[in-house]
């Protein structure tokens, strides 16, 4: 049934696509997809960069900049406007997925972004999460990234926001 | 037209049946939780245009149409019950889309009592299984 049912919907596609080259039999005809450039190693400069539309932006939606925290587990949810979120590996125009820079400055801007401790990647398109930073001051940083995990032109970089941990009494598992 | 008719057809009597008999669901980790941030239940909004925030915890979202495990979409019911659940979610100013993966939703409301609800769906706005809606808010708008 559902095999049937795929095959059909493939047919029907097929036919469209093709019904619809054969209307519009323009000589401006797309250029052919070129080589991936993410097969061609992380490390040079001028990576591709994906268009990112006026207006969107990304910010953080907690914690709030200048915020005492009482706990060293700490939630970030991240907020973006006038933009979509997607995993890794999607290349779906106005789409991204966040990236969460800790106690760092933003990286090179055409390249991808690095993956470490100071670099977290969220890959599956998750929109918050939560870390474990011990007692201090602390900067909280997001940069969107396309398919490939190079930032978009322009970035989609938030404000940075500085957060100051207090030792927590007791435990410091406070699962909000 | 005539060929492109024939497989148009076969593909709307195909589809249908998904409609009414129950579509497969797609699995979800268990600690998965979808949540309205903002506003918060019991909210006065002066004026009714705002944005609501859409929270998603133990798993990532991705546009409409990207086949990804652990993945889904944002949906809004405004004023209105969840849908069957086995089917894809309805499409209209009562059920809103968010499939470019968005995590905000921009609302005009008019003055009155009124409802929100975030139903989260697969690639093909199927809802997952179990299920990931947020408990259903109720807001007051004043003019």
């Amino acid at each position: 049934m559902h095999h049937r049912q795929c095959l059909a919907g493939t047919a029907a596609a097929v036919l469209i696509a093709a019904s619809a080259y054969a209307q519009t039999p323009s000589p401006t005809t797309p250029p052919p997809p070129s080589a991936s450039p993410h097969e061609t190693g992380t490390t040079q400069p001028g990576f591709k960069r994906t268009p990112s539309p006026a207006g969107a932006y990304v910010y953080i939606g907690w914690p709030n900049d200048g915020q005492v925290l009482h706990t060293t587990h700490i939630k970030v949810w991240f907020g973006t406007r006038g933009f979509g979120v997607a995993p890794a590996g999607t290349t779906k125009a106005n789409t991204g997925h966040h990236h969460l820079l800790i106690d760092v400055a933003p990286p090179p801007m055409d390249q991808p972004i690095p993956n470490d401790k100071n670099h977290l990647h969220f890959g599956l398109g998750q929109t918050e999460t939560v870390i474990d930073l011990p007692p201090g001051t602390h900067t909280l940083q997001l940069l969107m990234g396309d398919a490939d995990h190079v930032p978009h032109d322009p970035p989609l970089l938030s404000k940075k926001v500085t957060i100051r941990v207090v030792a927590a009494e007791g435990s410091s598992a406070d699962t909000r | 037209m005539k060929r492109i008719g024939l497989p148009f057809a076969l593909a709307v009597g195909l589809a249908l049946p998904t409609v009414a008999v129950s579509a497969e669901t797609k699995p979800m980790p268990e600690n998965a939780r979808v949540y309205i941030i903002w506003p918060a239940d019991g909210q006065t909004i002066p004026g009714g245009k705002f944005w609501v925030r859409m929270g998603l915890s133990g798993a990532g979202i991705a546009p409409a149409g990207i086949e990804k495990a652990n993945t889904g979409h944002h949906h809004l019911l405004v004023d209105v019950d969840l849908p069957p659940l086995d089917q894809v979610v309805p499409n209209d100013k009562n059920h809103l889309h968010f499939g470019l993966g968005q995590t905000e939703a921009h609302l005009e409301l008019p003055p009155g009592r009124h409802t929100l609800q975030l139903l989260l769906a697969d690639d093909g706005h199927i809802p997952h299984n179990p299920p990931l809606y947020s408990k259903k808010i109720t807001i007051i708008v004043t003019p």
